[in-house]
């Protein structure tokens, strides 16, 4: 099983859709990355549509968040192609900044800047790369603070959020950027158990109102409910593609029902 | 039954008492093992014996004509003697560079409002008030250079009102102010030869404490952008600039100080024409910028490298440049992360002043040793001297981290 797998079923989904492919967001052809001598990625080829919720599955080191850090070029992919937004990820620094700023990531420490408060997290990017004045980026951070719940703590520092409350920052920070994509790289594997619920809470939402989204998650039950299709990724390729319900309930692949068996 | 009343919420109990008096205390600090107790006991006995003969030392034998008889030279060298200073009295420039600096701190006090800004402020300003009533006859402390020091109070709230009531009371203008007034008043120290009253003065006749805090200021304020831009220039990727960073950091750390400045007096005169003008301040300045700038870049580098890898990906995420991320991101928390450090460069920059003696240059410990050498009456009071030159430099540095201690804890250092 290879990536040539993964393209039928992408091309079926498609056809099924009725969707044409001049609106995928995303396209990636026989995407290689090496670590050294450790082979990364294995030749990915999918694409994501406009407004799709596609949700990365699979065992820790399967590659599936070096894959959507190639996609931000925060990893260098060295072979095949990725077009995001219909400019190619090349060499060229401007590009890579213009489509950066097309594509919030949430990362699983959250990242914050601690030596920022909460409304400069989020106002700095939007001020530095879009010149916005400060007036209207905390105009349009506090709109966000209160989609994601927590406006009373503008004026705080990072440090004394909770950590579903500095995450919920996170995915602000990203939207203050106004992107079309968004990546989630195991956006709730550092939160305790109680604070998940809360930022699951926000990105279901986010799904909800047309976000293109890419996450890496292993709750299955956010990603039966927001997800439009898995990727199963395994050894660093896509082993599987799959509706939600198709993949949990009558997963095609035996390394997809090893997986299973051990996550449920 | 009883037990089955559960209480809604526990009741809050206060901590347990820590306090156990004074004994319980010392038990528990100082005799805790039979090791402890005898450390305790001779390191008990060892530090009263020394203040027992030092304050008996102090207070009895001691003289300490000679720091009086040195008097305002600790404090600027032979500025304002005859040979300096042909024909006039020039001691009101040193003191209206003073007040200028006493006006910025007013500045600052109404720019920050209060806090240990206004403590140092008003501090700074009472001593050198105060310094108006040292009891000198009038022939040796003239009623004119008392009046100028007294003048450092009405200075102070100068600046004050600047800051409060116009519109250079923000952090960006006291910053622009700074540079003016020391620009200033190395301009009025040195003077100008086409106006009357500001005979120009050759920098070999700076002295004293002046001379110090005149290279300490220059060099800390440039040693520190210029650490900066060493150690972003160590970690480029362009391998000419960070070879050249590297060389210039090894270069200046791995040669003493004291051997810099003297190759700065005997080997650059040789690559200039004869007549070429030569500034032995100028250039011990150059040196002991660039040496502490070599340490600093260090410092600076070892902050970059403690910042966890996450924060320059997700800048770069947003959008941000390369450059922007530095500015930014990783250089605010790089260096408020190794303030201590800095500072510590800072002190340790204050104290290296003291070298230019090498030069020939009558720094204050340099002008006191000179004095006792040249006035051999004196030279059985080289105690007292040197104690008083140390409560100087101690005096100083201590400031310098009370200072940072309080910029530590305003900028939440150590607790986010």
């Amino acid at each position: 099983m290879d990536a040539s797998n993964g393209h039928e079923n992408l091309e079926k989904t498609a056809a099924n859709g009725g969707e044409m492919a001049d609106e995928d967001i995303i396209i990636c052809r026989d995407v290689h990355k090496w670590f050294g001598s450790f082979h990364a990625l294995k030749g990915v080829t999918t694409s994501v549509r406009e407004g799709e919720v596609v949700v990365i599955l699979g065992p820790s080191g399967s590659g599936k968040s070096t894959f959507i850090r190639t996609l931000n070029r925060l990893e260098e992919h060295q072979r095949g192609d990725i077009i995001v937004d219909g400019i190619e990820l090349t060499k060229d620094i401007r590009n890579i900044e213009s489509i950066r700023s097309e594509i919030g990531m949430v990362f699983q420490s959250f990242n914050l800047f601690p030596h920022l408060k909460v409304i400069d997290n989020i106002t700095l990017a939007p001020m530095k790369v879009r010149k916005w004045p400060r007036a209207r980026a905390e105009e349009d951070a506090m709109t966000l603070l209160e989609r994601v719940g927590i406006p009373e703590q503008a004026d705080k520092y990072p440090s004394q959020l909770s950590g579903g409350q500095q995450q919920r920052v996170a995915i602000a920070r990203e939207l203050a950027m106004q992107p079309k994509i968004m990546l989630f790289d195991e956006p709730t594997s550092a939160l305790d158990p109680e604070m998940i619920k809360e930022v699951l809470d926000v990105m279901g939402e986010l799904a909800e109102s047309g976000m293109t989204m890419l996450v890496v998650t292993h709750e299955v039950g956010f990603a039966r409910e927001a997800a439009d299709r898995f990727l199963f990724f395994d050894h660093g390729e896509i082993v599987e593609e799959n509706t939600p319900k198709e993949f949990l309930t009558n997963p095609k692949e035996e390394r997809s029902k090893l997986f299973l068996s051990q996550i449920l | 039954m009883a037990t089955r009343d559960v209480p809604a919420k526990t009741a809050e109990v206060p901590p347990p008492m820590m306090t156990v008096g004074v004994m319980g205390w010392a038990r528990e600090n100082l005799f805790s093992a039979w090791y402890n107790g005898a450390l305790t006991i001779v390191l008990g006995v060892v530090t009263l014996l020394a203040l027992w003969f030092g304050f008996a030392w102090i207070f009895g034998p001691a003289d300490w004509e000679v720091i009086a008889k040195i008097g305002g030279r600790f404090v600027i060298g032979q500025y304002n003697t005859e040979a300096a200073c042909i024909g006039q009295d020039c001691f009101w420039r040193p003191l209206a560079g003073l007040m200028l600096v006493t006006m910025l701190l007013g500045m600052a006090w109404g720019v920050a409002g209060g806090g240990f800004t206004k403590r140092v402020a008003i501090t700074v300003t009472a001593v050198a008030a105060l310094a108006a009533f040292i009891p000198y006859s009038f022939d040796v402390m003239g009623l004119d250079v008392r009046l100028l020091l007294l003048a450092n109070i009405p200075a102070l709230f100068v600046g004050l009102a600047l800051a409060r009531y116009t519109r250079l009371g923000t952090m960006k203008w006291i910053a622009i102010m700074s540079v003016g007034v020391f620009l200033l008043t190395l301009l009025l120290l040195r003077g100008l030869p086409w106006v009357p009253g500001l005979q120009p003065v050759s920098v070999i006749y700076w002295g004293g404490l002046m001379l110090n805090l005149l290279l300490a200021v220059a060099g800390i304020a440039l040693s520190l952008p210029i650490g900066i831009a060493l150690a972003l220039g160590r970690r480029s990727r362009l391998p000419v600039v960070k070879m050249l960073c590297v060389v210039f950091i090894e270069v200046f750390r791995g040669v003493p100080l004291i051997t810099l400045l003297f190759m700065s007096q005997v080997l650059v005169p040789l690559a200039f024409p004869e007549n070429f003008p030569q500034n032995s301040l100028f250039r011990a300045a150059i040196i002991i910028t660039l040496f502490s700038s070599a340490y600093m870049a260090e410092n600076i580098r070892g902050g970059l490298q403690a910042l966890h890898p996450g924060q320059e990906e997700a800048a770069r995420s947003l959008g941000l440049s390369g450059w922007q991320t530095t500015a930014f991101i990783s250089l605010p928390q790089a260096v408020r992360n190794v303030i201590p450090a800095i500072v510590g460069q800072f002190i340790a920059l204050f104290k290296d002043t003291s070298l230019v003696y090498i030069i020939g240059m009558l720094d204050i410990v340099e002008m006191g040793r000179a004095f006792i050498q040249g006035n051999p009456q004196y030279l059985d009071n080289a105690q007292e001297l040197f104690i008083f030159l140390a409560l100087v430099f101690w005096v100083f540095t201590y400031g310098m981290s009370y200072v940072s201690s309080k910029i530590e804890g305003n900028l939440g250092v150590g607790s986010r």
